[in-house]
């Protein structure tokens, strides 16, 4: 055990920041930190821009395209982006979709979907859940029907981010209906396809990321499946695993409360002592997450059972909907008011860094829901590592 | 960075472990708590394994390790609850001793890792409210100490005393604090012992005209430092405590039965048992944060152990009660282990400075804009 953190992420870092400072739009940085969902028009520009840098996907392979950092440079520079107010990039397809396309796909597919993922040219979404498929995800009915070189697809998908937007939709079906998680296959399907309709749904801060998915006998090629048939649970599962490590949301923390105190500084909040208190409490909460995210990474090359993720998803999102409350406590009365999307005027009241507060606090319920719920990751820590 | 133990780190939590099995086991701990609360022939041991030099250097008269080493081993004494002052004298006196830079302070400190001597610290007062630098005990120009310490934890097992005396400035001044060396039985150092919750000994000692060695005349980054290495290796045994207290709970649930079933299936118990660990795992996330930090800044490294002592407290206050919650009306009794865990762990939350003390550190450095 030796705990002292090598000088060289320090230089990492300012040389991120210093990219960012020039590189970053100061109009774009200042809307991102509004914190509304990202534009189409914001996120094609920022991913232009990454693109030509070459630091599209940071936790990409070199071979396929990526910087070659090792895990902690990844979330320095993902922390250095959401300081400095860089917009929402294609999180699904960099994220999840691509690692399976490049650890199961074949060489074609990995020529067809990744250069122009990288290239900001195609954009995804992610079809997991379905309307009776939650946290029960295996539980899912979308199927999928061999018809010759093609499959048929049949279901409905929901809470796809950002589909509305997107080129590709990458989606779990069942193939094989007798079987619960392994007759499950990991499929693509284009989102302009015949038959495919997208619903939207405005969440509680009325904004618009979330759709519902109505897929009536799309046809896919049978090549657009990645892998083998009735594996691709297991794919979903390996891609959950990779990202464990991340799952205290810390770059989306730290950028929450960076502004939570840039806001009860301007609202003169951080004066009250009970207020500061909390803020600290919170503060302290998010140095230990950040300690514990480096143990993730070292700890998964041990391969323990210690289940690390399930603690970081539980203590990350809980923290994440604290600073939000926070931030609307700091505004104040005008915590609130709601100041819609895109409001430039004066009216209504209040100061203009607290537009888009109330929205993300709002939207932000979702994230101790989303990704396993936290009541499921309890579940998680109680069976598989205390044995109960 | 590297989380896992290395050859010497294994071997020392291996010995602590064999050791605490064979010869500290509850029952042995609980007779020596009603007791006089040490055993000469533990300190014997410590000393010839070479524990009480686990975090020194070989010069030092220790194993060559430093402060994440100690840690592993204070770990392993927080999970049998050890009563002997080893964090007060192997780790608080001997950090300050080394920080003092005094050619006869380090001398002792070989002395203490021999397990020749034990020396403690006598700094803290009634009103410093978790200050680090309150010190109203005075020094004359003749070196004469006039003052009252409180809460000196093994002083009743120690032959010498650091006395913090104000040579000049007000009582929180940081400067002007100097470090006496002071024989315990020395004419004018009257102690009174006590008994803490946990079990282990402390002393009110008052000094009417005592007489000591100068070894700091300007004694506040000693302090600073033997605090620093004292809290982390509080921190370290606090994790072991709580890690103890978690498993003994988590047996006990998988086998006592109601309404017909063992409690282990009632979902509201596995839950809270999940809450349990991600309380403790996140100390020992801040623990390793500040081990990492521990030779930084003393700024830095003060906002750091003050984040370290919130999380420690908070976690420790949760597992300890929700550790006797699962078990019931035997978690309130004297007889069985568990309640022992939480008084500890209460302990462990109030002293060097309450959690609650340490968040308004926290606090005023955000409001100076930090």
């Amino acid at each position: 055990m030796k705990l002292q953190i090598d000088p060289k992420y320090d230089a990492f870092r300012e040389e991120v920041r210093a990219w960012l400072k020039e590189a970053l739009p100061a109009d774009m940085a200042a809307r991102t930190l509004q914190c509304y969902h990202t534009t189409i028009e914001d996120r094609r520009a920022w991913s232009k821009i990454l693109a030509a840098k070459g630091w599209a996907g940071p936790a990409w392979p070199k071979q396929y395209g990526g910087p070659g950092w090792d895990e902690w440079q990844v979330m320095i520079f993902e922390e250095e982006c959401y300081l400095a107010g860089t917009p929402m990039v294609d999180e699904a397809g960099f994220k999840l979709c691509a690692p399976v396309i490049w650890t199961f796909g074949t060489d074609e597919q990995k020529q067809r979907w990744l250069p122009p993922l990288l290239a900001g040219d195609q954009y995804w979404g992610q079809g997991f859940s379905e309307p009776n498929a939650g946290s029960d995800l295996a539980s899912l009915s979308t199927r999928a029907v061999r018809d010759g070189d093609e499959y048929v697809i049949n279901g409905t998908k929901i809470w796809t981010t950002d589909v509305h937007y997107a080129d590709l939709i990458f989606c779990l079906v069942k193939t094989d209906p007798e079987a619960k998680q392994r007759g499950i296959s990991f499929v693509i399907v284009d989102a302009k396809a015949p038959g495919v309709t997208i619903r939207p749904i405005i969440d509680i801060g009325e904004g618009h990321s979330l759709n519902e998915v109505f897929l009536d006998n799309v046809r896919i090629p049978a090549d657009w499946l990645i892998g083998e048939e009735n594996k691709g649970w297991g794919y979903g599962k390996l891609l959950l695993d990779n990202e464990r490590a991340y799952s205290a949301e810390i770059p989306r923390n730290k950028r929450t409360l960076a502004r939570l105190k840039k806001l009860a500084h301007e609202t003169g909040m951080i004066e009250d002592e009970g207020f500061a208190l909390r803020v600290a409490e919170a503060e302290a909460d998010l140095s230990a997450l950040e300690f514990m995210t480096l143990r993730a990474m070292a700890e998964k090359a041990g391969g323990t059972n210690f289940p690390v993720g399930s603690i970081l998803k539980i203590r990350g999102s809980e923290l994440l909907q604290k600073l939000g409350g926070l931030q609307v406590e700091a505004l104040g009365p005008y915590g609130a008011v709601v100041y819609p999307h895109g409001a430039t005027n004066d009216m209504p009241p209040g100061p203009a860094i607290g537009h888009g507060v109330l929205a993300d606090f709002m939207y932000r319920r979702a994230v101790t829901i989303y990704g396993g719920s936290n009541e499921i990751q309890r579940t998680i820590i109680a069976k598989s590592y205390l044995e109960l | 960075m590297d989380f896992a133990l290395d050859e010497m780190q294994t071997m020392i939590k291996d010995s602590v472990a064999r050791w605490a099995e064979k010869e500290y086991d509850f029952e042995t701990r609980r007779k020596l708590a009603v007791g006089n609360g040490f055993s000469e022939e533990h300190w014997r041991t410590f000393a010839e394994m070479g524990w009480l030099g686990a975090g020194l250097s070989e010069e030092d008269g220790g194993l060559g390790g430093g402060a994440e080493e100690s840690a592993i081993l204070a770990e392993e004494f927080g999970k049998v609850l050890l009563l002997e002052p080893y964090l007060p004298v192997a780790v608080l006196a001997t950090q300050c001793l080394l920080g003092t830079g005094h050619a006869g302070a380090r001398e002792l400190v070989q002395a203490i890792a021999a397990g020749e001597t034990r020396v403690v610290l006598a700094h803290e007062e009634v009103k410093a409210m978790g200050v680090l630098s309150h010190v109203s005990t005075s020094a004359g120009s003749d070196g004469s100490i006039n003052g009252v310490k409180t809460l000196v934890i093994g002083a009743p097992f120690a032959s010498k005393l650091i006395v913090s005396a104000r040579t000049s400035g007000e009582a929180r001044d940081q400067s002007g604090i100097a470090l006496y060396l002071v024989a315990i039985d020395a004419p004018g150092v009257e102690r009174k012992d006590y008994r803490l919750a946990d079990g282990t000994r402390a002393s009110e000692i008052s000094f009417r005209g005592a007489k000591g060695e100068l070894i700091a005349a300007d004694g506040f980054a000693a302090l600073d430092r033997g605090y620093a290495h004292a809290l982390v290796n509080l921190a370290a045994e606090g994790v072991g405590a709580m890690e103890r207290a978690m498993w003994i709970t988590r047996d006990y649930i998988k086998t006592r039965k109601q309404f017909g079933r063992t409690l282990n299936e009632f979902q509201v118990l596995q839950h809270r048992m999940a809450d349990m660990l991600t309380e403790l795992e996140m100390t020992r996330s801040a623990l390793y944060r500040a081990l990492g930090q521990l030779d930084t800044d003393p700024a830095k490294r003060r906002l750091n152990l003050a984040a370290l002592k919130v999380q420690l407290g908070k976690s420790a206050r949760f597992v300890g009660a929700q550790a006797i919650q699962l078990h019931g009306g035997i978690g309130v009794t004297e007889e069985y282990s568990i309640g022992h865990y939480f008084k500890r762990l209460t302990f462990i939350d109030s002293v060097y400075g309450s959690g609650a003390q340490h968040l308004k550190i926290l606090a005023k450095a955000i409001q100076a804009g930090n």
